[in-house]
C-alpha cells in the first residue's frame, strides 16, 4: 500500500512528481546554461557535456524500453515498436555519433530531420558538409519525411524513430497519462505547435534569403539565437522532458515540435493512417483518453463510432492496447482490398 | 416539452442528449443522488485500481451540461403522481414533467447470507466504490462471491492492491452463462495463474463477525477468515423504489414496457437496465445507450418498435480478452484451442447453420460474426472465412 501510494505521488503530481519535475528542470537548466556537467562528463571519459547526456539518454531510454516491452509483451506492436526505438536510440542517436566523432569526423545524427533539428537546413552548416550528408539530408527531410507521413501516418517518425518521442515512449512510461485532455488544450495545442511551425519555417527562409544574398542582418542573426535558446533548449528540453511529471510525456511533441506538425499535416492530407473504432462496442471507460499521451480524448471518438484520424496522434497504439472491450485498432488502409468491410492491409 | 430524466447513467443521458439534439426548446432536467455528473460505470475498477480518477470516468466535459442546458439535480426521486405528472424530490422539490424517462439502471442483487457489516462490498455505484477504498488498506484476505464479470473485476482490483482474494463461484465450471467447460477451464486456468484462489462449486453459507466482516462460512462448512468480503452475484432492475410511490407503472422483473419503451402510465417512459422492454432486459452498456436513443424519439412522439438485435458481448479476464456473439451457451459447438497461445474460438451451429461464436484471447470483430448469425450461414463456410472477421493489432494476428 505504502508502494502504491508513493508510485501514485509520483505519477500523480503529487510532491515527489513535483521534486522530480524540479530536479529535472534543473538538470536541463544546467546543461544548457552551464558547464558544472563538463567535469562529470570527464569523469567518466567523455569529452564533454553532450557526450554524458547523450550516454544519460541513451540508459535511460534502454532501461525504460525493456520496462515497457515487460510491460506490453503480449503486444506485437508495442514489442516491435519499443524494440525499434531502442534501436535507433542506440545507433543512429548515440554509437554512430560517437563513433564519428573518434574518427575526428563531424557528428551526424542520421535519425533526426529539419525542422527537428533546425541546423540540418541552415544552408550556412548544410552546404559546409561532405555532399552523401547533403544528399540525405535534402533528400530525407523533403521528401522522405512527408511522404512516409502521408504513406504510414505521422507514426512512422514520432513513435517509431525519434530520440524525443523515444524517452517518452520509454522512460516517460509511467506519466503519459498525465496530458490534458480538455478541449481548451486541444485549442491551444493548434495554435501553438502551428505558430512553432510558422517562425521555423519563416526563420529557414531568412536563412536561405541571407545565404544566397551573401549578407546575413544582424536581426536575423539575432533571431536565430533566441529560437535556439526558446525552442532548441527551453521548450524541448525543459519544458519537453523536465516537465514529464506534471504535463506528461509529450508536451513539446504535441504543443511545440515543428517537425510533428509539419507530419501532422501531412498525416491528415494522406488519410491513410487512422485509428479505427469497431461499432458499438466502447463501453465509454475511458481508459484510451486516459492513457493518450497526446491528449486527445479517444473516448469520444470511440463513443460516437467514429474512425478518426487526429493530425496530433503519434500512433503509439497504447490506446488499442488497454481498450478492455478491443474497441479500436490502427489501420494503414492499403485501398486495395475490401472484403465485408474489413481491409485485408 | 418538460423532460425529466430518473438516473444519470448511460441510457439517461444518451436520451436527454437525443431529445437535445431534435428538439432545441426542450426543457431537460436529469435527477441523480449517486453522482453529480454521468460517469462510466464500467470504468469503476479502473478508479478502484487508482489507474484513474474519479473526473476521469466522464465521458462528457462537465461544460457539455450547461452548453446542451441539461439541468442536474444530485438528489432522489422519492414519488411519482402520475395524475399530477410530478416527481417529488427527497429535498422537498417537485417536477412537473410532460415526458418522464425512468433509466435507473440496475443494482446488486443481495445474497441471502448477507448482514449489514463493514468490509461487505459491491462494485455497482460510486458509493460502493468509495466503500471498496476504505475497507481495502489492511485488509489481509478478501473472499469474492459470484463469479460473473463484475466478479472477476473486483478480484483484479484487490489482487492489484496486492490483496489475496478467494474467489467463490457457484458453478462447476467458470460462467456457464457464456463459456463451454473447455473455455471455463482455461479462464479457471487464467486466473489461477494470477495467484487468484479459485474455488468453483463453493457458495457462502453465512458471514462472521460483528461490526466488520471477520470470516466466511462456505456451505461445505470451511470457514475462510477474512476483512473484506465481494458480493458479485449478478445485478438486477433498480425499481424497489417504485413500489412505494403514490402511482407505480406496472412492474415485472423490471419496469415493464412496450416497444415504444412507455410504461404503463401516460407520459412515463422506462429504458436501460431498469426496462423490461416487450418482456426483455438486456443489461449492457451498448444496449442502455440503443434504448436511450430510441427511447428519445419515442417520446418526441417518433414511431419506434425496439427490438434488441442479435446478442453480442465481451469482456477480460485479468489478460484474457473474450468476445461472444449469439447464442453462445447453445452448445459445445466446434472449438478449438490455437496452437501456442492462450487463445481459443468455438463457433456454435445448429443443424450446420451458425447460431453464435465464443473466442477467447484474441479480438474479433463482432459485426462480421454478427452478420453471418444473421444471415444463416453454414458452420463450414464460416469456419473457412473466420479470419475475415479477425481484429488483431498490427504485428500480431493470431494464427488461426
Amino acid at each position: 500500500m505504502i508502494r502504491n501510494r508513493l508510485y501514485h505521488d509520483l505519477t500523480n503530481r503529487g510532491i515527489t512528481g513535483w521534486v522530480v519535475a524540479g530536479l529535472l528542470v534543473w538538470f536541463y537548466m544546467a546543461l544548457y546554461f552551464t558547464e558544472s556537467l563538463t567535469p562529470w562528463a570527464q569523469r567518466v571519459g567523455l569529452s564533454s557535456k553532450w557526450d554524458l547526456y547523450g550516454l544519460l539518454y541513451t540508459v535511460v531510454v534502454v532501461a525504460g524500453g525493456i520496462g515497457v516491452i515487460r510491460k506490453y509483451g503480449n503486444n506485437r506492436y508495442q514489442v516491435v515498436r519499443t524494440a525499434v526505438v531502442m534501436f535507433v536510440q542506440v545507433v543512429f542517436a548515440f554509437s554512430v555519433p560517437m563513433m564519428l566523432k573518434a574518427l575526428h569526423q563531424p557528428e551526424y545524427y542520421l535519425s533526426y530531420f529539419w525542422p527537428l533539428k533546425f541546423d540540418y537546413m541552415n544552408p550556412e552548416y548544410l552546404f559546409a558538409q561532405p555532399w552523401p550528408f547533403v544528399v540525405y539530408t535534402l533528400a530525407a527531410s523533403l521528401v522522405g519525411v512527408p511522404l512516409l507521413g502521408a504513406l504510414f501516418g505521422k507514426r512512422w517518425y514520432c513513435s517509431w524513430v525519434c530520440g524525443c518521442g523515444g524517452l517518452a515512449n520509454t522512460a516517460g512510461e509511467p506519466w503519459r497519462h498525465l496530458s490534458d485532455k480538455s478541449s481548451a488544450a486541444w485549442r491551444f495545442e493548434r495554435v501553438s505547435i502551428h505558430a512553432v511551425l510558422g517562425i521555423s519555417l519563416l526563420l529557414t527562409g531568412l536563412l536561405f534569403y541571407s545565404w544566397f544574398s551573401g549578407s546575413k542582418s544582424p536581426a536575423v542573426a539575432q533571431f536565430q539565437t533566441w529560437y535556439g535558446l526558446v525552442v532548441g533548449s527551453i521548450l524541448s528540453g525543459a519544458v519537453g522532458t523536465g516537465l514529464y511529471p506534471l504535463g506528461g510525456t509529450r508536451v513539446w511533441c504535441r504543443f511545440f515540435c515543428p517537425m510533428a506538425a509539419l507530419l501532422g499535416i501531412t498525416q491528415k492530407a494522406g488519410k491513410r493512417f487512422h485509428i479505427r473504432v469497431k461499432e458499438d462496442m466502447c463501453i465509454s471507460c475511458g481508459l484510451c483518453s486516459k492513457y493518450c499521451e497526446m491528449g486527445i480524448d479517444v473516448r469520444t471518438y470511440a463513443q460516437r463510432n467514429e474512425s478518426f484520424t487526429r493530425a496530433s496522434c503519434v500512433g503509439c497504439g497504447i490506446c488499442a492496447e488497454v481498450c478492455p472491450r478491443g474497441v479500436l485498432r490502427l489501420e494503414n488502409q492499403s485501398g486495395l482490398v475490401q472484403i465485408s468491410g474489413v481491409s485485408l492491409s | 416539452m418538460r423532460l425529466v430524466v430518473v438516473g444519470n447513467g448511460v441510457a439517461g443521458v444518451t436520451a436527454a442528449m437525443a431529445v437535445r439534439a431534435r428538439d432545441p426548446r426542450a426543457e431537460i432536467t436529469i435527477i441523480s443522488g449517486e453522482s453529480e455528473y454521468f460517469f462510466s460505470r464500467t470504468a469503476l475498477m479502473y478508479a478502484y485500481m487508482d489507474v484513474m480518477q474519479r473526473r476521469d470516468l466522464e465521458p462528457y466535459e462537465r461544460k457539455v451540461y450547461r452548453k446542451q442546458r441539461l439541468e442536474r439535480r444530485l438528489d432522489w426521486v422519492v414519488d411519482l403522481d402520475a395524475g399530477e405528472r410530478t416527481v417529488r424530490l427527497m429535498g422537498g422539490e417537485s417536477l412537473r414533467y410532460d415526458r418522464l424517462l425512468l433509466a435507473t439502471g440496475s443494482r446488486g442483487r443481495r445474497a441471502a447470507w448477507e448482514r449489514e457489516l463493514d468490509g461487505v462490498v459491491r462494485l455497482v455505484t460510486l458509493q460502493d466504490l468509495d466503500a471498496c477504498e476504505r475497507w481495502t488498506p489492511g485488509t489481509q484476505r478478501a473472499v469474492v462471491a459470484g463469479g460473473g464479470l463484475i466478479g472477476v473485476e473486483l478480484v483484479e482490483c484487490l489482487l492489484h492492491h496486492r490483496v489475496p482474494v478467494t474467489f467463490l463461484v457457484r458453478e462447476a465450471s467458470y460462467w456457464p452463462a457464456a463459456l463451454s467447460a473447455e473455455e471455463g477451464a482455461m479462464v479457471a486456468a487464467h486466473l489461477r495463474a494470477q495467484g487468484v484462489d479459485l474455488r468453483l462449486e463453493t457458495e457462502i453459507a453465512s458471514l462472521e463477525g460483528e461490526g466488520r466482516v471477520s470470516g466466511v462460512t462456505t456451505r461445505a462448512g470451511e470457514r475462510i477468515a477474512c476483512e473484506m468480503v465481494g458480493v458479485t452475484i449478478g445485478v438486477e432492475p433498480n425499481i424497489d423504489w417504485l413500489r412505494r410511490v403514490k402511482t407505480p407503472p406496472a412492474l415485472g422483473r423490471g419496469v415493464v414496457t412496450d416497444q415504444a419503451f412507455r410504461t404503463s402510465l401516460p407520459g412515463v417512459y422506462a429504458a436501460g437496465d431498469c426496462a423490461e422492454v416487450a418482456g426483455r432486459i438486456e443489461p449492457l452498456w451498448y444496449a442502455a445507450k440503443r434504448q436511450g436513443e430510441a427511447a428519445a424519439r419515442a417520446m418526441l412522439g417518433e414511431t419506434v418498435e425496439y427490438t434488441p438485435p442479435t446478442y453480442y458481448n465481451s469482456a477480460k479476464f485479468f489478460h484474457l480478452e473474450w468476445t461472444g456473439v449469439g447464442e453462445t451457451a447453445a452448445g459445445p459447438g466446434r472449438f478449438r484451442k490455437l496452437p501456442g497461445r492462450e487463445a481459443s474460438v468455438r463457433v456454435i451451429e445448429r443443424e450446420g447453420v451458425v447460431v453464435g461464436f465464443s473466442m477467447l484471447g484474441s479480438r474479433w470483430n463482432h459485426r462480421v460474426l454478427a452478420r453471418w448469425v444473421e444471415e444463416r450461414r453454414r458452420v463450414e463456410e464460416v469456419v473457412s472465412r473466420l479470419y475475415e472477421a479477425q481484429y488483431d493489432g498490427e504485428f500480431g494476428r493470431v494464427v488461426l
